[in-house]
């Protein structure tokens, strides 16, 4: 796990833009907090990535037009003490129940 | 005051556009409304898709900035595709899109989309203009933002109410965009270090790609290359580039690339790449991509650095700006004599082979066209083999000179991007090859060419099957031809003849004959020298194939040649 600090301009789209580098990937988002800074915006993400899906995404996010500065984060136990939440499962997309007879003589 | 749909076009004219493509409906027609008297020519398009395609064809052809005009709802989405095309191939494009009235957006409207939403990555950067007084500085954004850097497309959504509106109108602003906190050139140090490489490197290459248009700076690359004298090759998007007749050149690299082009490229010890991103069509494999390479990659765009492969050596800034330090670098050195390399890159055995089986009559037919072309004309072609065999007959040095889909690869691109072109370059030849799949994509655009009367110089490539899906279905689906059948296809010269425009066919059989017959030499030359519109069907063999092509998955080093296939 790994933490990124994005900070950016909370213009129209903007934290949009760098949710969906992430979201393009297929790489879940378990924890997203975006939150001012003095003048701007942060959001800080934790992310299942490897080493090279970091430097993609470093690059992804600098090249947003108003993110102002990007910082890869040290991974999650030297700095985050949360092992309870991060052990938390997903909830399931959705579930799946047996079709009833009538419906299974249909499909 | 001025409406806000009169702001608009006051701003566009203040970025210096004259001329934008679209097709009206209920959320922009205030901004229709507004066209007479605003010194912004409008072309009615005949289809969404070819509003957006025509204004890439017009940007990509001058570097100019594209502008796409669309409705609401489902004239935005039309333009989704052409937006998708202007950000893999780097194309500056502004699309103005209606939206229904502010207090209605979200509540699923008659013609409403979310737009912004849609294009948020597809575009640059994008804005749902909410009050009138934001529209010229909006407009500056979207301008600056769609030509800085790597240009690509920028999508703004304007609210039917905001364009009905009037307010007080100051004139058009300049942007200024804050100032990245990370330093986004090189510094000159990059030289040192590339000089060090080079003095190590045995086997050194080049690769060109579209960057070295956009930047303007083929000349200098061309100097800096003759300085080199190293082999060098282009991506589909580099072609022309290069000037094709250095002894240095091997073509087109990847997957329909040359024998020689990718040979140099899997034994390179030092590969220099300028302004290229490194997609998989150049690639094959990028595992096995440049095997014994270190790479140097000159790129504007640091996104695209170690996207698919790391570099050793990233130079990240304008080529207009990296080429020339490094030029000037490397005149001070001395080099290393890699004249031994160059000849075994060029060598004969490396050329491509004569037999090009069931394909000749058709490579034989571009040749015979591209050869009668002036040299300052504009071939566009759709995606699929002939889009690949063009490619690789290409041989102008103009480097605007070839224009296709390449990193979306959207069929019935070609034909409303010829509209485009042709607008923008009144005085050239304009040649569009099109398959019979794709030119019935935005067919319906034969309409806005026979309107504007433009001498566009149309082909189709009638194969009679979606060719390259064909290709790979009888390479690696064992010839199970499925959905690509197009054998009942219109007569597409009696189409041509319904939308008004002169139309002709000439068979594949015309090309068998070692000396082109007096008639069909005759026909090819009116063909291409009528100031009018005209559209000539060439028939060809329905089963050729592209070669040499790498396979999915496969490194360069394994491309099949026409002879392994058979």
């Amino acid at each position: 796990m790994y933490v990124f600090d994005v900070r950016y301009r909370n213009t129209q789209g903007t934290l949009m833009r760098i949710l969906n580098a992430v979201s393009r990937r297929g790489v879940d988002l378990p924890y997203v907090q975006a939150q001012p800074v003095e003048h701007n915006h942060k959001v800080t993400l934790l992310l299942d990535v490897n080493p090279k899906q970091v430097g993609q995404l470093c690059r992804d996010w600098r090249a947003v037009v108003d993110v102002i500065d990007v910082r890869a984060g040290a991974r999650l136990k030297d700095v985050m003490d949360h092992d309870a939440w991060v052990a938390t499962p997903h909830p399931p997309a959705s579930t799946f129940e047996p079709l009833d007879p009538p419906h299974q003589a249909l499909a | 005051m001025l409406k806000g749909a009169e702001i608009v076009l006051r701003c566009l004219r203040a970025e210096g556009v004259d001329l934008v493509f679209g097709y009206p409906g209920g959320a922009i027609m205030p901004l229709y409304d507004a066209l007479d008297g605003s010194g912004v020519r409008h072309i009615l398009t005949r289809h969404e898709q070819g509003a957006v395609f025509a204004a890439e064809g017009y940007a990509r052809s001058t570097g100019k900035v594209g502008v796409a005009i669309a409705t609401s709802g489902p004239g935005a989405t039309n333009l989704v595709t052409g937006i998708a095309d202007a950000k893999m191939d780097s194309v500056p494009l502004v699309c103005l899109t209606g939206q229904v009235r502010s207090a209605l957006i979200g509540s699923d409207a008659f013609q409403e989309t979310d737009v912004f939403g849609l294009t948020l990555s597809l575009t640059k950067w994008s804005r749902l203009v909410r009050s009138i007084d934001e529209i010229p500085e909006v407009i500056a954004q979207a301008f600056y933002w769609a030509r800085s850097g790597r240009p690509g497309p920028v999508v703004l959504d304007l609210p039917v109410d905001l364009l009905k509106a009037s307010a007080e109108f100051h004139g058009a602003v300049q942007f200024q965009p804050h100032p990245k906190s990370v330093a986004a050139s090189a510094d000159s140090s990059f030289c040192d270090t590339l000089l060090a490489l080079l003095h190590q490197a045995k086997r050194p290459v080049a690769l060109v790609g579209a960057g070295a248009k956009l930047s303007s700076a083929t000349f200098e690359l061309t100097e800096l290359l003759d300085r080199l004298q190293i082999p060098t090759f282009a991506t589909v998007h580099g072609l022309g580039a290069v000037p094709h007749n250095k002894p240095y050149y091997l073509g087109m690299v990847g997957m329909h690339g040359t024998r020689a082009a990718n040979t140099a490229l899997n034994e390179t010890d030092l590969l220099l790449v300028f302004g290229a991103r490194l997609d998989d069509r150049v690639t094959g494999e990028p595992t096995r991509f440049a095997p014994h390479a270190k790479i140097v990659h000159f790129e504007i765009d640091p996104g695209q650095l170690d996207r698919v492969r790391s570099c050793e050596l990233p130079v990240v800034g304008d080529l207009a700006e990296t080429i020339p330090a490094f030029s000037n670098a490397v005149n001070r050195a001395s080099l290393p004599d890699w004249s031994g390399w160059l000849a075994i890159a060029c060598a004969p055995d490396r050329a491509e082979l004569e037999s090009r089986g069931t394909a000749e009559p058709t490579i034989r037919f571009l040749d015979e066209l591209f050869k009668r072309l002036p040299k300052d004309g504009i071939i566009l072609a759709d995606v699929g083999q002939h889009q690949m065999w063009a490619a690789q007959r290409y041989r102008s040095d103009s480097p605007r000179g070839f224009i296709t889909s390449g990193g979306l690869g959207a069929m019935g691109f070609a034909l409303p991007a010829a509209i485009g072109v042709q607008l923008a370059n009144p005085d050239k030849t304009v040649l569009c090859i099109s398959g019979d799949g794709g030119i019935q994509m935005n067919i319906q655009e034969l309409a806005t060419v026979h309107r504007l009367d433009l001498p566009i110089k149309m082909v189709i490539v009638d194969n009679q099957y979606l060719g390259m899906v064909r290709q790979w279905q009888q390479l690696f689906y064992n010839r199970n031809y499925a959905e690509t059948d197009l054998s009942d296809n219109p007569d597409f010269v009696a189409i041509g003849q319904a939308y008004r425009i002169k139309s002709g066919r000439l068979s594949a059989v015309a090309m068998n004959e070692e000396e082109l017959s007096p008639a069909t030499r005759q026909q090819l030359e009116r063909f291409l020298q009528s100031r009018e519109p005209e559209l000539l069907v060439f028939e060809c063999p329905p089963e050729a194939n592209v070669f040499p092509m790498v396979p999915s998955g496969a490194a360069l080093s394994e491309m099949l040649l026409e002879e392994d296939a058979s």
